[in-house]
């Protein structure tokens, strides 16, 4: 999870996350440089005793400064639309969740094989336990396996809601009567938090999202404990 | 199995980061050159490279301001040359990574099986009939 005053990517937990914060730091350096360019012409343009009143163009700078920015923006764009078609790119997930957005909380199912379905609520700041985010901590995370392509199927029952876990590098509309479809895979197992990032209602900076990504093995004991629970 | 639910388990601990984020130097508030892979390495080498042409061009000239520009155009292809340079080679090594992963995960799941990658496959005789 991110932690206070921080500015930056939480660390990737999945590929594309990867991918995308190799582009950010590429397109960082591309800004970097621009910056230092910039600063030096300013300083330049400052500090020079030439003057010439009577200029009225110059062809040869005109073109290096359409040139240039041309190629810059080549060079930013491409790595960026192969991230954005590698993001659409749905191989044969291994599991479908559905996270329905309500208010105040999310729902999820997990329906391929046998019906688990839960309510996903945020814990109140007065029940956390010492150790656990404020605002963050839910009472039934989302349990999925590692490794593993997942597709999440996102809708809302009432209002707009979004699902968004910056660490997988996934956010998702959540419209009513419409079921969008997003892809990942948890590269490690870990817990990841995320909140809703859509307005919503009066909270709607209290339903968090708490993705909670574990082996196979434990992937499998935890579904049989929800299902035993929900037959009980 | 303990009924403990595993969607309870605690989260990392967040104090642990914050000390290597603080300890980040960004070059104009922007460029965190310790955390960004290659960063340090491209803006030494054209810092080195700017330096070492602008310092070449005056005692080639004797041209002040001139040199200046020169540098700093040294320093802008070299810093923008090691920068692609350095991030094609790690993803060169990433994708190699990746490839060599899945080998060993091939290799652990499948090995002893008739699938196993790493056996030669061997050529069956026909069965005599009797």
């Amino acid at each position: 999870m991110a932690h206070p005053a921080q500015l930056g990517f939480q660390d990737a937990a999945s590929p594309v996350m990867e991918e995308l914060l190799h582009f950010h730091d590429h397109a960082l350096m591309i800004v970097f440089l621009i910056s230092t360019l910039v600063l030096y012409i300013i300083v330049a343009m400052v500090t020079t005793k030439l003057t010439n009143m009577f200029i009225l163009d110059s062809q040869e700078i005109e073109i290096i400064w359409t040139i240039l920015p041309a190629i810059i923006l080549i060079l930013i764009a491409l790595p960026s639309l192969r991230i954005l078609y590698l993001m659409d790119e749905i191989n044969n997930p291994h599991l479908t969740v559905k996270a329905i957005g309500h208010q105040w909380y999310w729902s999820y199912e997990y329906t391929d094989y046998q019906e688990i379905a839960f309510d996903s609520y945020m814990v109140p700041t007065q029940d956390l336990s010492p150790g656990q985010f404020r605002l963050l901590e839910v009472d039934h995370r989302m349990v999925l396996p590692t490794e593993a392509p997942i597709r999440v199927l996102v809708t809302a029952e009432d209002v707009l809601h979004s699902w968004a876990v910056p660490a997988l590098g996934v956010k998702m509309d959540a419209v009513p009567g419409r079921l969008n479809q997003t892809a990942f895979i948890a590269s490690r197992p870990g817990v990841f938090y995320g909140q809703c990032s859509e307005i919503c209602g009066a909270n709607h900076s209290f339903m968090p999202i708490v993705v909670e990504a574990v082996p196979l093995k434990h992937f499998q004991d935890w579904s049989t404990l929800m299902l035993e629970d929900a037959s009980l | 199995m303990s009924r403990q639910d595993p969607g309870q388990a605690q989260g990392p601990d967040p104090g642990m980061d914050q000390d290597t984020e603080q300890k980040g130097f960004r070059l104009l508030g922007i460029l965190d050159v310790q955390s960004v892979p290659c960063a340090r390495e491209s803006v030494l080498y054209g810092a080195g490279g700017g330096l070492a042409l602008g310092l070449l061009h005056f005692l080639s000239t004797s041209r002040v301001r001139r040199s200046y520009d020169v540098g700093f155009a040294g320093f802008f292809i070299t810093t923008l040359g090691s920068w692609f340079y350095c991030r094609l080679n790690s993803a060169k090594l990433r994708a190699q990574e990746r490839v060599f992963k899945q080998g060993v995960r091939n290799k652990v799941l499948y090995q002893g099986t008739s699938i196993d990658p790493t056996t030669e496959p061997t050529q069956r005789s026909p069965p005599s009939a009797s």
